[in-house]
């Protein structure tokens, strides 16, 4: 009798250690490095509280690493060092260098999740004809402006110019504008001026990257444009929601992502803003589609690890997903059914200013997917801050940007 | 038009939103702990090695003095990589170590009260020697006393770039535990804007223990400052 009640709870013993053993062995941990400030920090945090109630085996730790810059310089020491997170936030370009040690997404998704992507988000997401990372925080450049100064917003770069001009003024005669009709930050955002380049029909360098373009007919076209906007604009290197706030700038063009902070500046200054797709240029009215997608790392990564991870970036592209994040993120939904979602055709409907960052945002164009984008956003940075200052002419800041840029391709 | 000095309506509830958004109780331990024990750490280091290049006379001293104000001239950010892969290797990464350690040297402290050092005349040495004090006697009781200001200024300078660092926190710490405040405050600015009225908040409670700081040694340190030139 003693005997058997011995073996009993031996084997009771046994079958809980085991049992718990097998749940333990189930458990999951992954790391997310994102750059998401404390405005999106809470929602980020909800979406993924979301996916571990759905997945209670994976855990999710979600670590900020600072801004973009910062997140870019943690993973570039990280992967010298082989402590990389699962998952983390990247850029187009930072990811080209990196992409052996990264494990593509797009082979786990089924085809129906991938032909789902916006189509403008997917070249910039393929490496080596493969989907490797998947769209996640995207918004896009729109046109903003003052609707007391400016009743309908213009459509084409003729308009947007004329406007521009009539609206500049010096409203206490004392010499020096205190109204411009427009404003830009060339320093800060060189995409204003890829916006012409793109709507010019240029482009930095040709298809596959062996020359660069960004000098020929079209670049200068962009270029002289932005020129011929110049004397009408406020050139500043601080963000156009502190000039719109200040009462300085009519209309501008700035992220969508912006749009949070612009408007609380229209709201304490006392106006109303609106928002419209950017002007028209001479070959197209595309405009440049901004932040960060996801990348699954596969050095150092169990097969499990990785595998979660997978399934929080196709978790995090589902149409309700994206759409939540767009609502509270005041970023655009990445993938086609979203944009048809009961839900996001309400939240339209309530927010006028969503209809044009979706449109805009359907006919976006991405960064390029160069390794060496990083530095030849810095010059063209340079370049168009010169010209929009009036320290260089369109033609010799353009030939110049267009050497040192060449120099980056070899 | 003039601006506005005092806030018709004050927003307090800013402080307290501010301090909600992050673990800001624990970045401010960090911050302490980190700025006090490299400070410390700092000090006597340097006053160890200052007095061996200023005082003590040793094979290959100019020629080690050189180097180590060689490593002044490598900028920190091109040595980042290289740090986190050694901070990686020796098992400190997150942890305190890695906060703390690296820091508890500097050439410049030591270059700096090399200089102070050499100022004292070699017969105060010589005098003490020649009574029995050892070396590290007369450290003690007569450079040391003799270089309060120079001294304060390494302090205080180490104490504030700790609590200012930045970079290094966030490269070599994931966890919220071992973040400081610095890291916190970046929380409030994004690439397209900055929520001001937080970030003001948390600014101000930011540089309260710092003025603080500064309040009780503000003597010390303006003569310091005055003595060796160094703002």
């Amino acid at each position: 009798m003693m005997r058997s009640w011995k073996m009993l709870s031996v084997g009771l013993i046994l079958v809980l250690v085991f049992g718990v053993l097998a749940v333990a062995d189930d458990q999951v941990q992954i790391t997310f490095w994102h750059a998401m400030a404390s405005r999106h920090q809470p929602h980020l945090q909800k979406l993924v509280d979301d996916f571990m109630a759905e997945n209670p085996n994976i855990t999710v730790e979600l670590i900020y690493q600072g801004g973009y810059g910062d997140l870019q310089q943690k993973i570039n020491a990280a992967v010298v060092a082989g402590n990389v997170p699962t998952i983390a936030q990247v850029y187009e370009n930072w990811v080209t260098p990196i992409v052996d040690i990264l494990y593509p997404i797009g082979p786990s998704m089924t085809d129906e999740e991938k032909a789902d992507i916006i189509d403008g988000l997917v070249p910039s997401n393929t490496y080596n004809g493969i989907l490797y990372t998947v769209p996640f925080n995207k918004s896009i450049m729109v046109f903003y402006y003052r609707k007391d100064l400016v009743p309908t917003p213009p459509t084409n770069w003729e308009e947007y110019l004329q406007m521009a001009k009539d609206l500049t003024k010096d409203t206490n005669d004392d010499g020096t504008i205190d109204l411009f009709g427009t404003g830009f930050r060339p320093a800060a955002n060189p995409e204003q001026f890829l916006n012409f380049l793109e709507e010019a029909g240029g482009s930095i360098l040709n298809d596959d990257w062996t020359e660069v373009t960004i000098n020929d007919e079209a670049g200068l076209e962009a270029m002289e444009y932005a020129a011929s906007l110049a004397p009408y604009s406020l050139i500043t290197s601080s963000y156009m929601s502190d000039a719109f706030q200040a009462g300085q700038v009519c209309m501008f063009i700035d992220t969508s992502a912006g749009y949070y902070y612009n408007n609380k500046a229209a709201e304490t200054a006392g106006f109303e803003m609106g928002v419209a797709r950017i002007p028209m240029g001479p070959v197209n009215q595309k405009s440049m589609i901004q932040g960060t997608n996801l990348a699954v790392f596969d050095m150092n990564q169990t097969q499990k690890q990785k595998d979660a991870a997978v399934k929080l970036a196709r978790f995090l592209i589902r149409a309700e997903n994206t759409v939540y994040w767009a609502e509270k993120g005041g970023y655009q939904p990445v993938t086609k059914s979203a944009y048809v979602t009961e839900e996001w055709e309400n939240w339209i409907a309530e927010h006028e200013y969503q209809q044009a960052m979706s449109e805009q945002m359907l006919d976006g164009f991405a960064q390029i997917l160069h390794p060496n984008y990083g530095d030849m956003r810095d010059i063209i940075a340079t370049m168009f801050e010169e010209v929009m200052l009036g320290e260089a002419t369109p033609k010799q800041a353009l030939d110049n940007a267009a050497e040192e840029i060449e120099a980056l391709l070899e | 038009m003039p601006p506005q000095w005092l806030p018709k309506d004050p927003q307090w509830v800013n402080y307290i939103k501010a301090w909600n958004v992050a673990p800001f109780g624990r970045y401010f331990f960090n911050s302490f702990f980190m700025a006090i024990t490299t400070t410390i750490g700092e000090v006597i280091t340097s006053i160890l090695a200052a007095y061996a290049f200023a005082k003590m006379t040793f094979f290959g001293k100019n020629f080690l003095f050189a180097i180590l104000l060689g490593t002044l001239m490598i900028p920190g950010q091109m040595l980042l990589i290289p740090n986190y892969v050694t901070i990686t290797r020796l098992g400190w990464f997150d942890h305190y170590e890695a906060l703390i350690i690296p820091w508890l040297a500097s050439v410049f402290g030591i270059f700096l009260l090399r200089q102070f050092f050499r100022s004292i005349p070699d017969e105060l040495q010589d005098a003490a020697r020649m009574d029995g004090c050892s070396r590290l006697r007369f450290l003690w009781q007569i450079v040391v006393p003799l270089s309060k200001p120079a001294i304060m200024t390494v302090a205080l300078l180490k104490f504030l770039g700790s609590w200012n660092a930045f970079l290094w926190v966030l490269i070599m710490t994931n966890s919220d535990k071992m973040r400081t405040v610095p890291v916190g405050l970046t929380l409030f600015s994004s690439e397209v804007g900055t929520a001001y009225e937080q970030l003001m908040a948390a600014s101000v409670l930011a540089i309260i223990p710092v003025l603080i700081l500064f309040f009780f040694t503000q003597k010390q340190f303006i003569q310091g400052v005055a003595r060796t030139g160094i703002k």
